[in-house]
Order: structure tokens, then sequence, then C-alpha cells
């Protein structure tokens, strides 16, 4: 009977709260065994920097309190790096994802690998069935996300990417009511100018002009890294951290940076469901291949709200529009009787709590980090095409500008694709 | 065509490449100090910086310097993309970081210009320098810029090099990235492909959704190939071919492992894209995976199906 009935079908049918966490062990496991459903099996592929991690994502109670355990524990079954070229073995270790995410074994899957296969590897991995937990940026480019957000859809699975500023910000009371006002559609025209200033690495992470080819070190599939961008030479510094300066793997320190500063103030001015329909730079003009400086971009959405993102570390600073925010008590009084009349949306659902009841609730879903990333790559696009860009955020496409266009969904190197 | 003196003299308005070996302005970083708690001396600071300052007027990312350069390269039109051409250098052979740099700010500049001739004199200069002597580090540098502003115009100096073992993927993006006039390409070149070309045009056949080349895609399906039978069952889920129904359920039969995942990946692509005109296809794409996922590892998929045969009711 064991057997027969599998430990997610059976969790599916289970309330939420701590008999949650409580499984019959005459269903599920014979006398003195865990029961299987308080143990998965997980997969880190991407073993370097931000690995280990990453993985412990997979079992965290974000926004639960500092005493909340994950209602299972995860055994990590299989490492994949395509740096283990010298010495993988396709039982522990792997340079393959597509042999990891086969396992039948593997029900949860951390991605630490560098964005240019966040998408690729989460859509892979949910087409086999697992839950993914993808580190930031979400993506490389727009078009990646919806195929992300497509997949989780079709086959129903859990998807989140490693930030978690979403949390803290949505637990404030005022942020809730920002939330909401905006959400319900309670202030259709809005003059709020949001500004982020710095801590966007720039410099840090910027690429090499002048890359000279060199070998290949044995331990590394080169093939494999590049994977879904152009087989170039081999240079060190397109691998390990430094690979964020090059556009074929990331899109400088903005993406590396961007998806953690812009994901809470996402959520809290209501911007989950939609994207900027303008996106205007300042920022001289692009290398092909290297990411460099850039100065900002102005974002400006239907509803009217601002969202300038600005690097403070070239040219002059933005001065265009003060930063202003909402002040809800300037709302008129049968807005503020509407406002008050919803209800407050839902805790954020952390990724553990997710794989066990199958819901991941609104505001921490696919849609809302696919949302924020777009901003990142709205801002990269900008500044790597050098002129103001129109976006229609329902069909995800740029207007009018066929060649920015192009930058929305970039061609890969086969045999990848979406 | 050599270049000019005059295009030279405008590539040394290109930034120079910093102490990191990158665009970042870091030409006079401040010295390291014996003692890092002894105070910086102000007069060398102060030099520091002036240096600093100057090199970057002159030499760093100063974009109105770098686009007045641009500018006047683009009016001297073919003859200037050409002498940038001239200047390119494979990876690996030598400095060209001025004119490698020049000739990618040139396909934005021309972009940009709401008439549409200065970027057809820019694309057609660059693919004219195509399946020639040109080093292919070379060429490959010019497939990418193409695909950043060429138009159909350079569908056929693209097409050329499909079956190009070391140019063929660098020309497929940028003719994919183009669009217009890609799908004549791919399906000209396949009969003589082999090896990764054939790989990459069956697949791109299938992303630009190229509906005349259903049947050489059903043929791929049954290629010994895993990577090309794969890329041919998803280029015919992505066109959303009525008539690969069966052949992509029978594929979807494979033994469990990466094949029959991606098999049945295509199966419920090709079902979305059949649920609004050919509803009764759908529903038999899903009804067959519902009812042939029964192994627990697979109960996702058979979930999946379920869900949209009563989405479809």
């Amino acid at each position: 009977m064991a057997s027969s009935i599998s430990r997610r079908h059976f969790l599916k049918g289970s309330a939420l709260g701590a008999g949650l966490l409580i499984v019959p062990r005459h269903v599920l496991g014979g006398p003195d065994q865990t029961p299987p459903s308080r143990k998965l099996g997980g997969a880190l592929i991407g073993c370097g920097g931000r690995g280990g991690g990453t993985f412990g994502e997979l079992s965290r109670m974000h926004g639960r309190g500092n005493d909340a355990k994950a209602p299972f524990t995860v055994e990590r079954l299989a490492d994949c790096d395509v740096r283990f070229a010298d010495r993988a073995d396709n039982k522990r270790t792997y340079t393959d994802f597509r042999r990891v995410v086969e396992r039948k074994d593997i029900d949860l899957v951390a991605i630490g690998t560098p964005p240019h296969w966040h998408a690729l590897i989460s859509i892979a991995a949910m087409e086999a069935g697992k839950d993914v937990i993808s580190e930031k940026p979400m993506t490389r480019f727009i078009a990646e996300g919806r195929a992300v957000v497509t997949a989780a859809h079709r086959y129903g699975r859990i998807f989140q990417v490693g930030t978690f500023s979403r949390y803290g910000e949505s637990r404030q009371a005022r942020n809730i009511q920002i939330h909401k006002a905006f959400m319900a559609g309670l202030i259709p025209k809005s003059d709020v100018v949001l500004h982020r200033k710095g801590g966007f690495k720039v410099k840090e992470w910027s690429g090499l002009v002048n890359v000279q080819p060199q070998p290949v070190p044995r331990n590394l599939d080169w093939d494999m890294y590049c994977g879904p961008s152009p087989l170039r030479p081999y240079h060190p510094h397109r691998v390990g951290g430094t690979h964020r300066g090059y556009w074929d793997y990331e899109g400088g320190g903005l993406t590396d940076m961007g998806q953690h500063h812009l994901d809470g103030l996402h959520w809290v001015y209501g911007r989950d469901m939609t994207s900027p329909v303008s996106s205007e730079p300042y920022a001289p003009p692009a290398h092909p291949e290297a990411c460099g400086l850039w100065g900002w971009v102005e974002h400006t959405y239907a509803d009217g709200l601002t969202l300038i993102i600005e690097s403070g570390e070239w040219g002059k600073p933005y001065d265009r529009k003060q930063g202003k925010g909402i002040n809800l008590d300037t709302l008129d009084e049968e807005t503020k009787k509407k406002l008050a009349a919803l209800p407050n949306p839902e805790p954020l659902v952390p990724f553990a709590e997710a794989v066990v009841t199958r819901r991941q609730g609104e505001g921490n879903d696919p849609e809302s980090f696919h949302r924020t990333a777009t901003i990142l790559h709205l801002t990269n696009i900008a500044i790597r095409v050098g002129r103001k860009i129109n976006y229609d955020p329902v069909k995800e496409q740029i207007v009018g500008d066929d060649e920015a266009n192009r930058l929305v969904n970039q061609p890969m190197r086969a045999p990848w694709h979406l | 065509m050599p270049a000019s003196e005059e295009l030279k003299a405008l590539l040394d308005k290109m930034p120079a490449v910093d102490q990191r070996g990158m665009f970042t302005d870091r030409y006079a970083p401040e010295q390291p100090r014996k003692d890092p708690k002894e105070a910086p001396d102000p007069a060398k600071e102060k030099e520091r910086r002036e240096t600093a300052e100057r090199v970057m007027r002159e030499q760093g990312m100063d974009k109105e310097r770098i686009d007045a350069a641009i500018a006047e390269i683009q009016k001297m039109g073919r003859d200037g993309v050409l002498g940038l051409i001239d200047l390119l250098v494979p990876p690996g052979g030598g400095d060209d970081v001025k004119p490698h740099y020049a000739l990618h700010a040139l396909a934005i500049a021309v972009c940009k210009i709401e008439d549409k001739e200065p970027r057809q004199v820019f694309s057609e200069a660059v693919a004219s320098q195509l399946g020639g002597t040109r080093p292919k580090g070379v060429q490959a540098y010019l497939c990418q810029e193409l695909g950043v502003a060429g138009g159909k115009e350079v569908a056929p100096a693209l097409g050329k090099l499909l079956t190009d073992e070391e140019l063929c993927d660098w020309a497929i993006r940028s003719l994919v990235a183009i669009g217009d006039g890609a799908a004549e390409q791919l399906r000209a070149a396949l009969p003589n492909a082999t090896g990764k070309c054939r790989l990459a045009i069956i697949q791109n056949l299938g992303v630009v959704k190229d509906e005349k080349s259903v049947d050489a895609l059903k043929a791929a399906a049954a290629d010994q190939d895993r990577e090309i039978r794969l890329a041919a069952l998803w280029g015919l889920a992505n066109i959303g071919d009525p008539g690969s129904v069966d052949l992509l359920l029978k594929a979807a039969d494979a033994e469990p492992g990466w094949e029959r995942i991606q098999a049945t990946k295509a199966c419920l692509m090709l079902a979305e894209k059949l649920l609004a005109n050919r509803k009764d296809d759908a529903v038999k794409i899903y009804t067959r995976l519902r009812d042939t996922r029964t192994d627990p590892s697979e109960k996702y998929v058979k979930d999946a199906a379920e869900k949209a045969i009563a989405s479809a009711k």
C-alpha cells in the first residue's frame, strides 16, 4: 500500500498547520523508519560560491519565525558542476544536469550556476517533476522568465528565487496597505517616483575588454559551461564570480544585485503582475561583450509610477524628478473605506512550505520573480541599445524597435532552447 | 579597405583600456602605502585625482566624446565600416580593442537613426566581408554585429555560412535574431548540413516555426542522433503541427529518462497550441499521457494532463 501512494499525493490532502507535519507511519513508513515524506532527495546544480547557501534554502522557512522548522529534511544526493569534468562519477557527482534531473530519487533542485543557465535548468528540473529554488537573477533575458513561469504552471511545480527582501517588506503595516491599494486598482494613476541609487556593484562586476584566449583547464567542461551562450575562447575571467561581467552569462552588477534591491519594493508597489512601458537610459555606448559603466535608467509604468535605477558610479547624477512616495492619508474618503474593507494579503509562503502544501500563494510565485527580473533586463536593454525603448508588458515585447526587441528573446546555441 | 588616417584619428577617441583591463575609468588608482593606517599624502592625492580626471576626459568613458567620434565614422559610410573591419583581429591575434568597440558602437548608432539607409549601408558593408579570406574569428564577430543591426538584406550572406562548422552557430543565431528571411536560408542549407550545423539548423527551423519544414522535421524525428530527434520533436511542437500528434505521442513512450521527459514536453506544448482550434487532438494527447503515466514518479504528468482535460471541457 505504501508504495502505491506517493508522498506528494498524500500531503496534498493534508491541512495547513502542525498537523501537516505528522504523517502516519503505517501509511508511509514501517516501524522505526523516518517516514519517507519527512525526507526528500535534493540536488545542487552549480556548486560554486553560492551553491551551499542555495541548497540550504530548500528547507528554510522564511517568514515563519526563527524557530520554524521545515516539514522535511533534504538529503543532498547529487552535486553537479561543469568544473567536475575530471572527477564526475555520474552517481554522486555530475557535469551534466540532465543526468541529475532524470533521477527518480531527486525531488528538489537548487540551482547555483551562473545566470545563463538558471532558466534552462529550472525548466528541465520542473519538466522532470522537481521543485526548484534558483539563485538570482532568475534569468538572463526576458523570454526566459516567461518560459519558466509557463513550465511551473504546466507541470504544477514550485519555483522560487533565492531573494528574501520581500519577506521583510511584506510584513510592515504601511507597506501592506500600499500593496493592497495598488493591487486592488484603488490608485489608477500614480505620481510616485521611486529612486534606487547605488549598491549595484557596477565597476566591481565589469568585464575585460581585451580577453586573450587561454587553455581550458582540465577540470572544466567549457562547452557545457557556455551552454546556450556563444562558445567563445576560454578565459578565466569568464568563470567563477567574474562571469558577472559578461553579457553572455549575466548583466553586470545590476542583475547580480538588482533582484535583491528591487524585489521588496516591487511587492510593496504592486508591480508583480506588470512591467514598465518605457525605459530611458543615460549611459555611454556599451561594449559588445563586457558589461561596463552606466548612469541611470528611468522606467515609467502605465499608471504613471516612475522607477529610477541609478548606479552612482558614472556620469552626472539623475536630476529629472524628485523621489516621491505615497501618502495614503491623502486618498479620498471613499477610497479609504474601500481600502479598509480589503483583507490583508496572506503572508508569503516560503519554499519548504509550498513544497508540502503545493500552494505558492500570491507574491512569492514565478510571475512575481519574473517581473522583477524583467526590470533588470529592460534596464540593460536600454543601456545596451543606448536609446529609450517602449515595452508592451502584456505581450512582453519592445514596441517599434525591432533591433532592441532582439534582446528580449536571444537565440541560444544548439542543442539548448527554451 | 585599409583604415584611413582620418578613421584612425577618430579611433583614438575611443576609450582606453584602464588598469583593470576594463572600461571602468580606473586610470590612476591610489598607490599602495607602506603603512595603511597612514593618511594619504594630500599633494599626491590631488595629483592622482587630477591625472585621473584628465585621462578620463581624454580616454575614458566620456559619452559625448565617444558619440561624436562614432557619428563622424558613421558619415564615412561604407568606407568607415570596411576600415574598421580591416583593423579587427581574431581572439588572441593582437590588440583591436578600439576598432572592436567602435564597430559595435556604430552598429548601435545606426539603429538609432530614423532614416533606414545608414543601417542598411552598415549591415551590407559588414555582410560583404563574410565568406571570404578574413579570419574565422573576425567573421564570427561580424556575424554577431549583424545580429545587432542587420536586416533581411543580409540573410543570404549569413546563409552562406550555415554549413561552416566554425561559423554556423554565429550565423544562425544572428539570422534568427533578424527573423525576416531566416527560414528560407535554414531550409536551403539543411540538405548539405552535417554535424552540429545540422542540429542547429533543425532546431532553429523549429524556433522560427517554419511550417514548410514540417516534413523535414518529421524525418529528423527518427534520426539516430538523440539531439537531432529531440530538436525535431520540439520543433514540430513549437510549429503546432496537427499532423505530428501520433508521432510525438509515440516518441513520448521512450524509456524513462531525458528523452521521455523532453518528448512528453513536446506533447504538452503541442496540445496547448492545438487546444483552441483542434480540441479533439489536444484532448487525445492529454488522455494518452494521463493513461500512460502510471508510475508514481510521473504522477505530476498525469496530474497535469487531468487538469488540462478538465479545463478543456
